[in-house]
């Protein structure tokens, strides 16, 4: 039987790790992430992970150790966050185009600078086209049962792709909560020993691992590597059936939906700004306003087909970023959305940032977002992209012509 | 010549460039049986050992583009010979990745399981490879790094210093060309003072290199690992001999040094590169030394050291040195040297 504990993000992380029986370890400490190199290593110590913790002197290697160890057969995990991530990015791109099914848990930071050590998820939206699967968590329990997930979706001979398991800095990786720790004896029936061949450097067997590749041939290599993230997204929801069937509980594959059911209007989220959104909807139900919510829990490989079936009711999307995108001024998610509709009519869609460098995103602006957004839905205009904090949002004025509207949201305006 | 313009200098230098001069001609009155009968022993023993290697398999791939007269190409040839087919060889970018030596357009530049690290993780990727292996009890594999100097010294120095504080099980050699070579010719950490290159030209305003390179065997032996040593494929028997020793250490890193003469880049004919590499030995400049157990040991004495001079006129790259740079080169040689006998004495 498995167990119930109260553990923090990078915790379960490092349980994740455990269950797994990833037997080959690397990881350079840096804030959030810090905590989970020094589980690892007291897990390692006390014999809890039969593994080789390798103690890095870098990022850069952290990964490259990794690399070396899946071209002997390991099966491999390491985290990292915010600068971490940018030293470790050489290898980082190489792990996806040499399709090496590498776990990592990104404890999502944000950039420098200005100088900062906070929670955001700048880094790791950066890097969303650098090939890896992107898994993103709201909870404990979700980052301990993602981290195995992982291994089966990136293992899996049709996708062959490293994973990275987010999770944001401090919101997530300092917060304790309950998890249920699965038994390991299941988790070895789920996820059965790696047997990872197409790179695989034996004497007994030789190869040659990326010679020198001409244009053409490259080509098809790459289109096989989009081809087969294209492919995850079902693996990801074989495995989320096998995980419901074994152990209960479910997040959504692609997409975690709430109260979409009969929602007019929809705030589309990413990461820890999900758990309180779900209690800001909760409320704002109360003053009638249907909303409901669209979690991006996968964000590569995006899930186009599956949010743009979730928005088929829908009037207008408020979508919350604790991002941002240089293209155009908006967040990552918001840029995203865009492309789901394609040619095709979309109802208005409206963005917020906030959260940026550890600031939170509080229930106050959530629900300013919920009100803006049903504003929308009802025919009013609104500014595409807004600021928390750096705009001033006047949601009293927004319904002042609606005096029953305005009564009612009395206590929620800021 | 290309050498003080830096524009690329396109000469084919397969015959004796203008300036440069022949070494250990055989009609050199000096060069006579009796005065350096030690040299011919060398001979004799470079002989013996080439017939050894000769009866085991040679594992690189049939054909490959590496330059004429590649002293590098010639050691990375003898040195899979030696490690044998129980092998896992990392070659990083670098003339020996461009050659092919891990293969091109999908084919094997090796018999032996080989990859191509980054230019910068070559030591880490290694270590997770060793791990493994010895995890799965299979600890007897050779797990190689063949590095340029670039990626040893420069890009590649901090998970190489990493990797050997930790006391990975892994083999590095670092042939030392002394430049990128595969690029073109540019500086590097290693290209000794006033050497020529794309980057450090000779001109109105410069004279070469103006700074020393990095001392990197010595670099090594101060991370206290087991087993250190320079070689010279001018020398094969000495490397040979070093190469089994590397082969046996399995409580850390061994690392040895390779000097590389190169011909496209630093100017010299290139029948001649085993004689340049000979006279890097005999001028002193690059002893041939091992680490071991803390202690330092010249596995060749030069009896009478030949003047710098003949190494430097060898070859185009210092062609532009004056009679002060050579007597301050000479120098510095002799103190090098003085300063080694003394460290082999603690
Ligand atoms: C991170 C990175 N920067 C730059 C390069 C380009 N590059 C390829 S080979 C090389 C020079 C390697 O020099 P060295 O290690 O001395 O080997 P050589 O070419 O002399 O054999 C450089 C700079 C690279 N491959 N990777
Ligand atoms: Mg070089």
């Amino acid at each position: 039987m498995g167990k119930v504990d109260v553990l923090n993000g990078n915790k379960a992380a490092a349980w994740g790790a455990k269950l797994a029986r990833a037997d080959l370890m690397a990881a350079y400490p840096i804030t959030p992430q810090t905590p989970l190199v020094e589980y690892l290593a007291s897990f390692v110590a006390d014999g809890v992970i039969d593994a080789d913790l390798v103690e890095v002197e870098s990022e850069h290697s952290a990964l490259s150790v990794l690399q070396g160890g899946v071209l002997a057969g390991a099966r491999t995990f390491t985290g990292t966050s915010s600068q971490g991530l940018a030293l470790m990015y050489e290898p980082y791109i190489r792990t996806s185009t040499m399709r090496l099914p590498i776990v990592m848990a990104l404890v999502t930071r944000e950039v420098i600078s200005p100088q900062t050590v906070w929670g955001g998820q700048q880094d790791a939206v950066t890097v969303r086209d650098a090939g890896w699967i992107q898994i993103w968590c709201e909870s404990s329990q979700e980052i301990l049962d993602s981290i195995v997930q992982a291994y089966k979706i990136a293992e899996n001979k049709d996708v062959l792709l490293p994973v990275n398991v987010c999770y944001d800095g401090f919101s997530l990786s300092h917060m304790a909560e309950r998890v249920e720790i699965p038994d390991q004896k299941l988790v070895d029936q789920f996820l059965p020993k790696p047997n990872i061949t197409h790179v695989k450097l034996d004497p007994n067997n030789p190869i040659a691992v990326d010679p020198l590749t001409p244009g053409p041939m490259l080509t098809e290599f790459r289109h096989k590597q989009v081809t087969a993230m294209h492919m995850s997204k079902k693996i990801i929801e074989e495995v989320r059936q096998e995980w419901l069937e074994m152990f209960g509980r479910d997040y959504g594959g692609l997409i975690d939906l709430y109260r979409m059911e009969d929602a007019e209007i929809a705030l589309v989220c990413l990461g820890s700004p999900a758990g309180t959104a779900r209690v800001a909807i909760d409320e704002m139900r109360n003053h009638g306003i249907k909303v409901g919510m669209i979690r991006i829990r996968v964000l590569r490989p995006f899930p186009d087909e599956e949010i743009r079936k979730a928005l088929v009711n829908i009037k207008a999307i408020g979508v919350i970023d604790r991002n941002v995108s240089f293209a155009k001024g908006m967040g990552i998610s918001f840029l995203e959305l865009k492309t789901v509709f394609g040619g095709l009519k979309m109802p208005p869609m409206i963005d917020f940032i906030g959260g940026l460098g550890g600031s939170d995103v509080t229930m106050e602006q959530i629900k300013q977002a919920i009100v803006i957004t049903q504003h929308v839905a009802e025919g009013g205009e609104f500014q595409e992209v807004t600021w928390f904090g750096l705009d001033k949002i006047d949601v009293e004025t927004l319904f002042s012509m609606d005096k029953d509207r305005s009564l009612k949201l009395k206590g929620v305006s800021g | 010549m290309g050498v003080n313009d830096g524009i690329r200098d396109n000469t084919n230098y397969s015959t004796i460039p203008e300036g440069a001069r022949p070494t250990l001609e055989k009609n050199d009155a000096f060069f006579t049986k009796k005065r350096f009968g030690f040299i011919f022993n060398e001979e004799k023993k470079t002989k013996e050992v080439y017939k050894e290697i000769t009866k085991v398999q040679d594992l690189l791939s049939p054909g490959n583009s590496a330059c004429l007269g590649c002293h590098a190409e010639l050691a990375l040839r003898t040195t899979l010979r030696i490690l044998g087919p129980n092998t896992i060889l990392a070659i990083p970018p670098g003339c020996m990745g461009g050659i092919g030596a891990v293969g091109f357009n999908g084919g094997a530049g090796a018999k032996i399981p080989v990859f191509f690290p980054l230019l910068d993780n070559t030591a880490a990727m290694l270590a997770g490879i060793k791990r493994k292996y010895i995890r799965e009890g299979r600890g007897d594999i050779n797990v190689v790094a063949f590095a340029g100097d670039g990626g040893t010294a420069d890009a590649g120095f901090q998970s190489l210093s990493g990797a050997a504080e930790r006391g990975e099980n892994i083999i590095y050699i670092c042939y030392d060309n002394e430049a990128y070579m595969n690029t073109g010719v540019q500086r590097s950490g290693t290209t000794p003072k006033w050497s020529w290159t794309q980057t450090t030209p000779v001109g109105e305003q410069t004279h070469g290199k103006s700074q020393k390179g990095k001392d990197m065997p010595m670099i090594m032996a101060q991370h206290n690992i087991p087993y250190v040593a320079t070689a010279n494929p001018s020398y094969m028997h000495d490397y040979i001999a070093k190469l089994k020793k590397a082969m046996k250490v399995k409580n850390g890193m061994s690392y040895i040094h390779l000097y590389s003469g190169c011909p496209t880049g630093w100017k010299f004919p290139t029948e001649k590169t085993i004689e340049v590499g000979k006279l890097a030995v005999e001028t002193n400049l690059y002893p041939l030394w091992e680490y071991e157990d803390g202690k330092f040991r010249l596995t060749y004495e030069v009896l009478k050291r030949r003047p710098i001079s003949e190494y430097t006129e060898s070859m185009q790259k210092y062609s532009h040195l004056t009679e002060q740079n050579l007597a301050e080169l000479q120098q510095n040689v002799d103190a090098n040297y003085k300063r080694f006998k003394k460290l082999c004495k603690i």
